[in-house]
């Protein structure tokens, strides 16, 4: 008698398996195999500019379909979920891409991704800078885990409105001749707050930090937190303390806005001209776009960077073991990683090739970008990336960098003395290191 | 009845004031999300609402990367069959506990209050790695199934029909020769229907609002909640505030929808001895 | 209440010879169908519920990486290190602190609103929706408002504060300012909940204690505070119990509250960082160490539980036998 009631409850577990079951197909990155076209997924954080690639990659290969996660993401998101595909031993998307700073924490499993040696990379090597083809090979030398897409070349990003308004000079060449060295940054930096534009001279210390550090490493020691053989230095690395005692003179100079870096503050800051300058590796002409709007078209130029040089960023791209089209992926990760590829990119969004052919090409060396008042990109940017120096970059580099720049925020915000900064720092840095 | 205490012009300026609290961050949410993104940092802040929503409302669609559309789909679906799930499930053990006898139902009871003070959420860590072994993570099941039904849902239910259904009524379908299935189907049912309906209500919102458990497990972001995509849009390298807001106005408004067709439910469940959900 | 029932009368006694044959079917109905209608309950709740909090345990008694491929076991040795860990009871006092700044007032402005609204007003039902409706939003969404409200340089409050001659507050890197941003956050969001909760307890007060207090000539602050409050202490404590559960697992709103770079730390000194975000900071993204960060669950747990223990006994005290509104009051 209750048969009625019972197949309705039947009913509801049958419609309700059903929902679960089509949902389950919800997921990404896994797509349903066979004779169909094939779709590949490209994870990526920031903006890469491979839009207009996949729809040529796309074109030419008819059975590819292309899909970008991730675009726009910051790196303290992607990186994690990254990592958590690959010790779930699915989700990855079927190329990724692996920033500088986390190359090592990922080649640590090397088994997570296939070596691109076994599917003809080896042809490659001469389309790369030497020290970014190596970045991709594990200790031993035996596996390439990823490509080079772009590397960071710095320069020093500026508003000419504001420098005008303070009444320094604005073409690109005078400024660079303004700050030689970081000592003269500052010097320029308290004439511009001592004419009182109601604009502070940077926008955050922790940007400028990191700049600095990657910069004085590279010129000495050729490591940051951790030395060559994977040791934490972070105390008794000259090349740290000089950039931290930098960071702190511009901090006590009062030059920074303190719009704490990729904040929704920061953001604001750019919205209504509040800092002057920004420490700007390639790819963060793209995020100055973005934030400070069509509006600020033409009011932003680029001069060299205070001191030398220097790379900041700049990623890989590798394929997962557990991507279900490993041999479409490697083929879409050479494309994308071509000399062509670079270029396209670059035109897109502004990360430097790391393709020596790429920055001979005149679409690279010739180029400049209207946005920041036609600014001859590819001869700043690319002038000095050739004769870069890598950073060796260790293990757990991205948390302890964390924590070195928090410390730097804190004192920032006055909430530490430089010196208490500094203890903090390298206390929280070998607590995140020994987690 | 005639009431204790008269409501003076002060009693209605103290209302005025509270209730314009509690309205207007609502309010500057939409405010935000109709102006353009040079707003952002505006000082003084704009408080009236300007001419650009629907603009705000087509970028935010048209934005690839937060996958703001897929956010909105999957969360309906999460909700909705959470919330038809729990209110069925709940409705079924709540008539048992309240009408019918059996071994151990003080001591069940019991267990289901108590579980209502445990505090689940902390058990994410095994919780992320069962649905590893599931395959589940980055996927719906992850977020729906663990709450199919809930203490919550079963004990107010439980409260609900204890004293809403009278024990005669029952006897008499069982006179009818109903079993308990038939009595529930004939007889509680149509009775629970206010109290399924807050309790579907409450459910929706509570789930639709879910944030730590989904954070944890659905990390594809082509797959997100709304709840997820909002973090996405507001987390980026460059952050667009009133693409942001847009889409925080979008994912409140089904849930002002359901307060303003549905409020005086709500508020009679709420003051009916519903606990916090 | 509407309740309907098929309208047939009961054509035939129940235990008429006739039904003989059903009669053990219904028996067993009688007797085992309670089970299945519960057992729905029982099992997920053994499975998502029971089993993740049990097996926290056992992780956290194991040295339990994500990434590793082993675990060894390690006894007590997380919850040695979490015990000396300054950042973990950094994040208890902030838990701790958020919750009293965020309860007292918030129950305190509920009181004082149930009592307003507890009086012949117009459009009763217009003013309980105008106080409830923080409660139906979406907490992230809110939470992402509320970060550019309490915003340093570009935000509404300090920009409020400004006009009257305060100066800027660091609301996100000033530890208790930030806790006050948070707590202002949850108590926009539960602090009209709660009134109308005390509303209907309200309500339920028996005219005649307060004509008598009147007789005795009790002003009317007095009757509020002679009558009425001690009334709803049973109610006011299961608030506190129910803020308590939720208080101190507080996630959501300081992790939205946070934008930048880590905001899960809750700021550069982890001003904000509440427990919760602490065991995530642990046990998920940056160090996936999941058996360090289930020790945190459980210490967590274990928080909450003699917390709750408190309130319980406390309630016991005071003689309060049923928690909750009373019901068939709320017109």
């Amino acid at each position: 008698m209750a048969v009625f009631p019972r197949r309705r409850l039947a009913a509801v577990a049958v419609a309700a398996a059903t929902a679960l079951l089509v949902t389950a197909g919800c997921g990404g990155g896994d797509d349903a195999e066979g004779d169909g076209p094939v779709t590949l997924t490209v994870d990526v954080f920031g903006q890469f500019g491979y839009e207009e690639l996949y729809q040529e990659y796309m074109a030419a290969n008819p059975g590819v379909k292309i899909v970008e996660r991730g675009t726009g993401t910051n790196l303290d998101e992607y990186s994690p979920k990254l990592t958590q595909w690959l010790a779930a031993g699915r989700g990855a998307g079927d190329v990724v891409a692996i920033e500088e700073g986390l190359l090592v924490e990922y080649k640590a499993n090397p088994n997570n991704f296939v070596n691109l040696l076994d599917h003809g990379a080896a042809d490659l090597k001469g389309n790369f800078l030497e020290w970014k083809w190596n970045a991709g090979l594990t200790a031993d030398g035996k596996q390439l885990i990823g490509l080079g897409t772009d590397v960071g070349g710095i320069a020093m990003c500026y508003r000419k409105d504001l420098f005008e308004k303070a009444g320094l000079p604005t073409a690109r060449d005078e400024v660079s001749k303004l700050w030689p060295t970081w000592q003269d940054y500052i010097a320029t930096g308290e004439r511009f707050v001592a004419a009182k534009t109601g604009a502070s001279f940077l926008d955050a210390a922790t940007n400028t930090f990191n700049t600095i550090l990657l910069q004085t490493a590279g010129n000495t020691t050729g490591y940051s937190y951790y030395d060559t053989s994977g040791n934490l230095v972070v105390d008794s690395n000259p090349a740290v303390r000089q950039a931290w005692d930098t960071t702190m003179d511009i901090v006590d100079s009062g030059l920074s806005g303190k719009y704490g870096s990729w904040s929704e503050e920061w953001v604001s800051a750019f919205k209504q001209s509040k800092f002057a300058t920004i420490a700007c590796p390639a790819w963060m002409t793209g995020v100055i776009e973005s934030n400070a709007g069509a509006g600020a078209q033409g009011k932003w130029d680029i001069a060299q960077v205070p001191g030398n040089g220097g790379n900041w960023g700049g990623s890989h791209l590798a394929v997962p073991k557990q991507s279900k089209h490993q041999a479409e992926a490697i083929e879409l990760a050479k494309f994308l990683t071509s000399a062509k590829g670079q270029i396209g990119a670059f035109k897109a969004k502004g990360p430097l090739p790391s393709s020596p052919q790429a920055l001979d090409d005149p679409a690279i060396s010739g180029a400049t970008n209207a946005y920041f008042s036609g600014a001859p990109v590819g001869t700043i940017f690319g002038a000095g990336a050739k004769s870069l120096k890598p950073v060796y970059m260790g293990p757990k580099n991205q948390a302890v960098r964390t924590e070195v720049e928090n410390a730097v925020r804190t004192v920032e915000l006055g909430q530490r003395n430089p010196g208490q900064g500094w203890t903090d720092a390298v206390t929280n840095a070998k607590k995140a290191a020994a987690k | 009845m005639s009431r204790l205490w008269r409501a003076s012009p002060l009693t209605y300026l103290a209302l005025v004031v509270a209730a314009g609290l509690s309205i207007f961050p609502i309010w500057w949410m939409f405010v935000v999300a109709s102006r353009t993104n040079d707003a952002m940092g505006q000082l003084p802040p704009p408080i009236t609402p300007g001419g650009n929503l629907g603009a705000n409302i087509s970028r935010l669609f048209d934005n690839t990367d937060a996958y703001f559309l897929t956010g909105l789909i999957n969360s309906t679906v999460v909700a909705t069959t959470v919330t038809v799930s729990v209110v069925f499930f709940s409705s079924l053990a709540g008539f048992a506990f309240a009408k019918l006898r059996f071994r151990g139902r003080n001591a069940l009871l019991l267990v289901i209050i108590a579980t209502m003070m445990v505090p689940t959420q902390l058990g994410v860590i095994p919780l992320y790695m069962l649905m590893s072994k599931l395959q589940w993570n980055d996927r719906l099941p992850a977020v729906i199934v663990p709450v199919l039904v809930t203490g919550f849902g079963v004990f107010m239910m439980r409260q609900y029909a204890g004293q809403a259904i009278s024990d005669e009524l029952i006897e008499a379908a069982r006179m009818d020769g109903c079993g308990t299935a038939r009595v529930w189907w004939h007889v509680v049912v149509p009775a629970l229907r206010p109290a399924a309906a807050v309790l579907g209500l409450l459910t929706f919102m509570t789930t639709w609002n879910d944030f730590l458990w989904p954070y944890a497990v659905l990390n594809d972001p082509a797959n997100p909640t709304v709840q997820l995509s909002l973090r996405a849009l507001s987390d980026g390298y460059y952050q667009d505030m009133s693409q942001v807001f847009t889409g925080t106005a979008i994912a409140t408004l089904p849930l002002l929808l359901v307060f303003v067709l549905f409020g005086r439910q709500i508020i009679g469940g709420i003051m009916e001895g519903a606990v916090k959900a | 209440m509407t309740v309907q029932l098929d309208p047939r009368p009961p054509a035939v006694p129940a235990t008429g010879p006739h039904r003989r044959s059903t009669g053990r079917l219904s028996r067993l109905d009688t007797r085992y169908s309670p089970y299945l209608y519960i057992a729905p309950f029982f099992l997920l709740f053994a499975v998502f519920g029971v089993y993740p909090l049990a097996y926290t345990f056992w992780v956290s008694l194991h040295d339990w990486d994500l990434l590793g491929s082993d675990h060894p076991f390690v006894g007590m040795e997380n919850y040695t290190r979490l015990l000396a860990d300054v950042d973990f009871w950094h994040a208890l006092v902030n838990t701790l602190g958020i919750f009293v700044i965020s309860t007292v007032p918030q129950l305190l402005a509920a009181l004082w609103l149930a009592n307003l609204l507890n009086r012949g007003l117009r459009a009763r039902t217009g003013w309980r929706m105008a106080v409830l409706v923080p409660n139906v939003t979406s907490t992230a969404a809110v939470a992402i408002v509320f970060g550019v409200l309490f915003g340093r340089e570009f935000g509404m409050i300090n920009w409020m504060l400004d006009l009257v001659g305060i100066d800027a507050i660091e609301w996100k890197s000033n530890r208790f300012a930030s806790w006050v941003a948070i707590s202002a956050m949850v108590d926009w969001r539960w602090t009209g909940y709660n009134a109308l909760i005390l509303l209907a307890a309200m309500q339920a007060i028996p005219r005649d204690l307060y004509e008598a207090a009147a007789i005795d000539g009790a002003s009317r602050a007095r009757q509020f505070w002679s009558v009425t409050v001690p009334m709803l202490k049973p109610t006011i404590l299961f608030c506190t119990i129910i803020a308590t559960i939720g208080g101190l697992q507080l996630f959501t709103e300081p992790r939205m509250f946070n934008s930048g770079t880590n905001p899960i730390r809750g700021g550069p000194l982890r001003e904000s960082q509440t427990l919760t975000m602490y065991m995530f900071e642990n046990a998920f993204a940056p160090h996936y160490n999941f058996g360090y960060g289930s020790a945190v669950a459980w210490l967590l747990f274990a928080l909450i539980a003699v917390v709750a223990a408190v309130n319980v006994l406390v309630l016991r005290r005071l003689g309060g036998s049923r928690p909750g509104a009373r019901k068939g009051t709320t017109r």
